[in-house]
């Protein structure tokens, strides 16, 4: 959920998803939910070897997480600072949890 | 002298990566890709967000004619990146004293 | 995570009772592991790559982090690392070596 939550701040920025097939999909990140399946409007491939049905999907997409390897994110939209903070946090929330069981 | 983590230190093995927050780590991918870059977040899958990092993607090809094998070596920029736990073999903190590769 | 890493890491140890006699609890996969914490080890991962080190710590996933490691692929020494941590999911064995 900690990733979800992360990739929620960006919501409404440009992408790129890289996925295991290799094949790059750039977009405005539309929704994202618990498994990380991530849905892109606008979207754009560069890859020459697309296959032709990204054409027919009137530039919106969703993407299984489970396909993702990488998202490439805007830099400037990142507090990296922050997110190593959040991190932190998370990582004493669930260690106290473990210690509560 | 060791500037390891050491026993006892570690409850859960990821923990070690809470150590390596904002520190340069070599993560080793599926698909022969290798990472160096800062780490900035993590969870329990090993999802991981880092930054300027450089990735080194190992291509073994067969020469047409000698039918020997080449290892091609890609490189690429990545200035920030979530990685997918799912792929990820390996995350092992760059420590300055090791100097033993890189 | 932490009840699956509760559940599995005592697992083994938790069932031996219903088995008594057949499976000392001295036996267990995680007797094992306990014992082998800070010895030298080597793990196998399930694409062939093999890391020898001090075992420094894991969980029920088998989440492993070595100390003072090396990689090895088919016998051939590739890279040393300080501390490693190797994803469970990837692990086919832990064996332990001689010092």
């Amino acid at each position: 959920m900690f990733f979800t939550a992360i990739l929620r701040t960006l919501i409404g920025e440009d992408i790129t998803v890289e996925l295991k097939n290799d094949l790059s999909i750039r977009g405005r990140l539309e929704a994202v939910d618990q498994y990380l399946n991530v849905r892109l409007a606008q979207v754009q491939v560069h890859t020459a070897a697309a296959p032709p049905v990204l054409q027919l999907l009137h530039g919106s997409c969703t993407v299984r997480g489970s396909c993702i390897r990488y998202i490439h994110l805007p830099v400037e939209k990142v507090d990296t600072e922050l997110l190593q903070e959040a991190t932190r946090r998370v990582a004493a929330a669930t260690k106290e949890t473990q210690t509560m069981k | 002298m060791s500037f390891t983590v050491g026993k006892g230190q570690l409850e859960e093995p990821v923990e070690l990566l809470r150590i390596a927050l904002d520190e340069r780590v070599f993560v080793k991918l599926k698909g022969d890709r290798e990472l160096v870059g800062t780490l900035h977040a993590y969870d329990q899958h090993l999802n991981l967000i880092i930054s300027d990092a450089e990735e080194t993607l190992q291509k073994a090809e067969l020469d047409e004619e000698t039918y020997e094998q080449i290892v091609r070596q890609e490189r690429r920029k990545l200035q920030l990146v979530y990685v997918r736990g799912d792929t990820v073999f390996l995350v092992s903190p760059l420590l300055r004293h090791t100097g033993t590769f890189l | 995570m932490l009840s699956g890493e509760q559940s599995s890491a005592s697992g083994p140890g938790s069932t031996a009772g219903e088995y008594e006699g057949q499976a000392p609890a001295t036996r267990t996969p995680t007797h094992f592991l306990r014992k082998v914490l800070g010895r030298p080890v080597v793990v196998k991962l399930n694409n062939g790559t093999e890391y020898r080190g001090t075992l420094v710590c894991l969980d029920g996933y088998l989440n492993i982090v070595l100390e003072n490691s090396a990689e090895f692929l088919n016998g051939e020494l590739k890279r040393r690392y300080g501390d490693t941590l190797l994803r469970g999911s990837n692990v086919l064995y832990v064996g332990t070596i001689p010092d």
